[in-house]
């Protein structure tokens, strides 16, 4: 019963002066089960948001295939929603207006609309912010509007794009777990990436480890490790095991081609 | 520099830059060309739009008989001798406005009605103040370039980081020091975006005020001709006129690039 | 004066700087200190008002230049908010008809207006076009900034919940660039009054432009301040409005 099935990618910039004809990605292969939480990890530069855009058609792949229950992904849609790095909010709607852009796209009635939006607006503990500004509100604040956001449109799989990265560790570390509570709910699939080891591990039941220019499957962990984890679950041996296990692999990369994250 | 839309990534940045100039410089000669035949063949009637070569010839013309010459020299004196006095009580006026809070609470509603109100509705009061010479137009200049001036400068006082008049203080720096070293300095930019509004306003007060009355000048041109209905003579001086306010954007800004050279502006 | 809030002393002193700088010219005027035949005084002013106010002429005036303003203003906001639009996103219009703005923003229009009156002829529709003219460039300029200002990622986000070309441009541009191109318009609304009063002082026969020119040629200077009042208050309406406009706006931007 897979899911998303990624088969072959490849994607170069072809001319770009910037990129240097870069060969973002070369021979991804992988396969996601329905409700299953996929984490990729890898060090800056191995394509892995460039995945993320691939899989919403944001951008077409030079070779290779994705598709989704069998379907052929071809165009942006709401069956895959995404979550961004930077929010991506409207800056002038509310909470509860940015929640409803989706629905809006959908087509759906104003009031109905209004319903399903609150719905989830409460569901990230915003009910007492929904008339708020973007500006208004913290990073974490925001973030929850973008998961509400995209969790609103009921997709297939939930796309998140290092939706952490911008936030402080504490920070980091509570909405990680805030989001598993959210998807202990209804199992929702969900393809998250990341390049916090510790954070890959704890929220994943399967790690996918990328590697840097061009980008490539290296290794497809499963993290069989009980839920629902509290956030003690870091300090246990098995977790220590996993992070030993991705550091190693990713060390070598970092050791070849160079930094450890710098702008992607 | 441009939204990216769609999917697709942007194409490589060499042919960024060079689209620009290749795409402006192609629509503006079609334009020309376009222009000149439609003109030139009396497509449409030549002495309504006249046509590039006809300009051209005409201004050749006028060079020589020295018309332009007389008159561009006419406007540009009366330009700086309004526009000089308007700089410097302009910047004094707006430091005093800055430094006093009630001064400038007492003149607001006075600057902002000069400052919203059609400029060259006041030409035909100023030539009756100042009568039909040269004095009304340097009038005019003067008070079309004056106001800007002042609340840019004010505002821009204003606005000059507490944390420089603070450093400045710091190293024992007096009232007159602070205002040198740390006010003046940090209010440039503002004040030359007033001094560049205030060109703008007084070269149309300006030509507006020789159109209206006067003897010499461009704006004197432009009524003669266009009382004869020579499209060509006039689009001669549209050109002039431009090429004037141009010249004075262009010394503004490297006269701030010398004054202000920290601040690394396109 | 201490005690007073910093609202209510601004507005105190302001008005004391209007009335005394009336109080001063009338006693200036009525002491022969000015020539009161050529600088008038406010009381003459006033006078004046009344009578034009009465025979009906400022209310004349008032509708013409009015309505030239509001068409030619219109005009220009509609034009120039689908060209800047247009221009902001795709580079090929923008390449193609930068040199045409940039000349129409940086050349003065007032040398060209001549022209306009040979080929439109003497009165309303010329009013309206040098209105147009002067308003129309810096609602494109403005526009196009704000089109530019949109942050890409709010572009893919809307595509990314499945928003086609249309949705982009109502969801995304169109509410982005609002404060850009209500900055235009304030800068537009003074342009397009400068266009009227332009127009009708040098190609028109009616409205408060024409008037300002008229009576000061035949020296009744308490009637030329009339209108010329008339048309300072009408620029800080418009300007205040659109303050008010922009302070609406600010609710969203931090």
């Amino acid at each position: 019963m897979s899911h998303l099935v990624v088969e072959n990618l490849r994607l170069a910039y072809p001319n770009a002066a910037d990129h240097g004809g870069f060969l973002a990605l070369e021979d991804v292969n992988f396969q996601i089960g329905d409700g299953e939480f996929v984490t990729i990890v890898g060090p800056s530069g191995c394509g892995k948001s460039t995945l993320l855009m691939l899989i919403a058609a944001l951008l077409k792949p030079n070779t290779g295939s994705i598709s989704l229950n069998g379907t052929p992904v071809a165009t942006p849609g709401p069956d895959r929603a995404l979550v961004f790095q930077d929010f991506a909010l409207l800056p002038w709607r509310t909470v509860l207006k940015n929640v409803e852009l989706g629905l809006e796209l959908k087509g759906m009635g104003a009031e109905e609309r209004h319903e399903v939006a609150r719905k989830y607006v409460s569901m990230v503990g915003l009910r007492a912010f929904e008339n708020h500004y973007p500006h208004q509100l913290s990073g974490g604040m925001r973030q929850r509007v973008g998961i509400a956001r995209a969790l609103s449109v009921a997709p297939e799989i939930l796309l998140m794009d290092e939706p952490f990265g911008a936030l402080d560790a504490q920070i980091r570390q509570v909405m990680g777990s805030e989001l598993l509570r959210i998807w202990e709910r209804d199992r929702k699939t969900i393809l998250f990436v990341t390049h916090d080891i510790d954070e890959a591990i704890y929220l994943a039941d399967r790690v996918i480890v990328m590697s840097a220019s061009p980008g490539r499957v290296v290794r497809e962990i499963k993290i069989p490790l009980p839920r629902p984890r509290g956030l003690d679950i870091r300090n246990s041996p098995e977790f220590a095991a996993f992070r030993h296990e991705i550091w190693t692999l990713l060390e070598e990369q970092v050791r070849s081609s160079g930094s450890w994250e710098q702008s992607e | 520099m441009t939204l990216a839309i769609g999917t697709t990534r942007r194409p490589a940045l060499s042919l960024r830059r060079a689209a620009r100039p290749v795409i402006g410089t192609a629509a503006v000669a079609s334009f020309l060309i376009l222009w000149q035949i439609v003109g030139a063949n009396e497509i449409i009637r030549s002495d309504l739009i006249s046509y590039p070569s006809e300009i051209a010839e005409t201004f050749v013309a006028m060079s020589l008989s020295g018309e332009l010459g007389r008159n561009v020299l006419a406007t540009l004196g009366e330009f700086v001798q309004g526009f000089i006095p308007a700089c410097l009580f302009g910047i004094a006026c707006g430091l005093a406005f800055a430094l006093s809070r009630r001064l400038r609470y007492l003149t607001a509603p006075l600057f902002a009605a000069l400052y919203s109100a059609p400029m060259i509705a006041f030409v035909p009061i100023i030539v009756v103040w100042f009568g039909v010479g040269r004095d009304s137009k340097i009038a005019m200049v003067f008070l079309a370039g004056v106001v800007p001036i002042i609340i840019n400068t004010a505002t821009g006082v204003n606005e000059v980081s507490e944390s420089w008049v603070r450093a400045v203080r710091a190293f024992g720096a007096g009232k007159w020091q602070i205002i040198t070293k740390a006010i003046l300095p940090g209010a440039l930019p503002a004040v030359m975006a007033g001094i560049r509004l205030g060109v703008g306003r007084a070269i149309v007060s300006l030509v507006a005020a020789e159109m209206y009355v006067s003897i010499l000048g461009i704006g004197r041109l432009i009524q003669v001709y266009s009382n004869s209905g020579r499209a060509a003579e006039i689009f001669v001086l549209v050109g002039v006129v431009s090429v004037f306010g141009l010249g004075c954007v262009m010394a503004l800004r490297s006269l701030e690039r010398y004054l202000a050279p920290w601040r690394a502006e396109r | 004066m201490r005690s007073l809030s910093d609202k209510t002393e601004r507005f105190l002193l302001g008005t004391l700087g209007v009335v005394a700088l009336f109080v001063f010219w009338e006693y200036a005027a009525n002491h022969n200190i000015i020539n009161v035949a050529v600088t008038t005084s406010p009381s003459r002013i006033v006078v004046a008002f009344v009578a034009q106010w009465q025979s009906g002429d400022l209310l004349g005036d008032l509708r013409v230049s009015l309505g030239e303003f509001a068409v030619g203003f219109l005009l220009s906001l509609v034009i120039g908010v689908a060209l800047g639009i247009a221009m902001g996103m795709s580079r090929m219009v923008e390449y193609a008809t930068d040199p045409f703005i940039w000349f129409l923003y940086s050349a003065p229009l007032i040398a060209l207006y001549p022209l306009i009156v040979v080929w439109l002829g003497f009165g309303y529709t010329t009013v309206v076009a040098v209105t147009f003219l002067l308003t129309v460039v810096s609602i494109i300029v403005n526009t196009m900034a704000g089109v530019h200002s949109v942050e890409p990622v709010l572009v893919r986000a809307v595509q990314a919940f499945g928003g086609n070309y249309r949705a982009v441009v109502t969801k995304v541009i169109l509410p982005a660039s609002v404060p850009l191109i209500v900055a235009g318009v304030r800068i537009g609304l003074g342009r397009a009054l400068l266009g009227v009063v332009l127009g009708e002082m040098f190609s028109s026969n009616a409205g408060l432009g024409f008037r300002v020119s008229y009576y000061a040629g035949r020296l009744r200077t308490a009637d030329v301040f009339v209108a010329l009042i008339v048309l300072i208050l009408i620029g800080l309406a418009t300007d205040q409005l659109c303050k008010q406009i922009e302070a609406r706006l600010q609710a969203w931007r931090a």
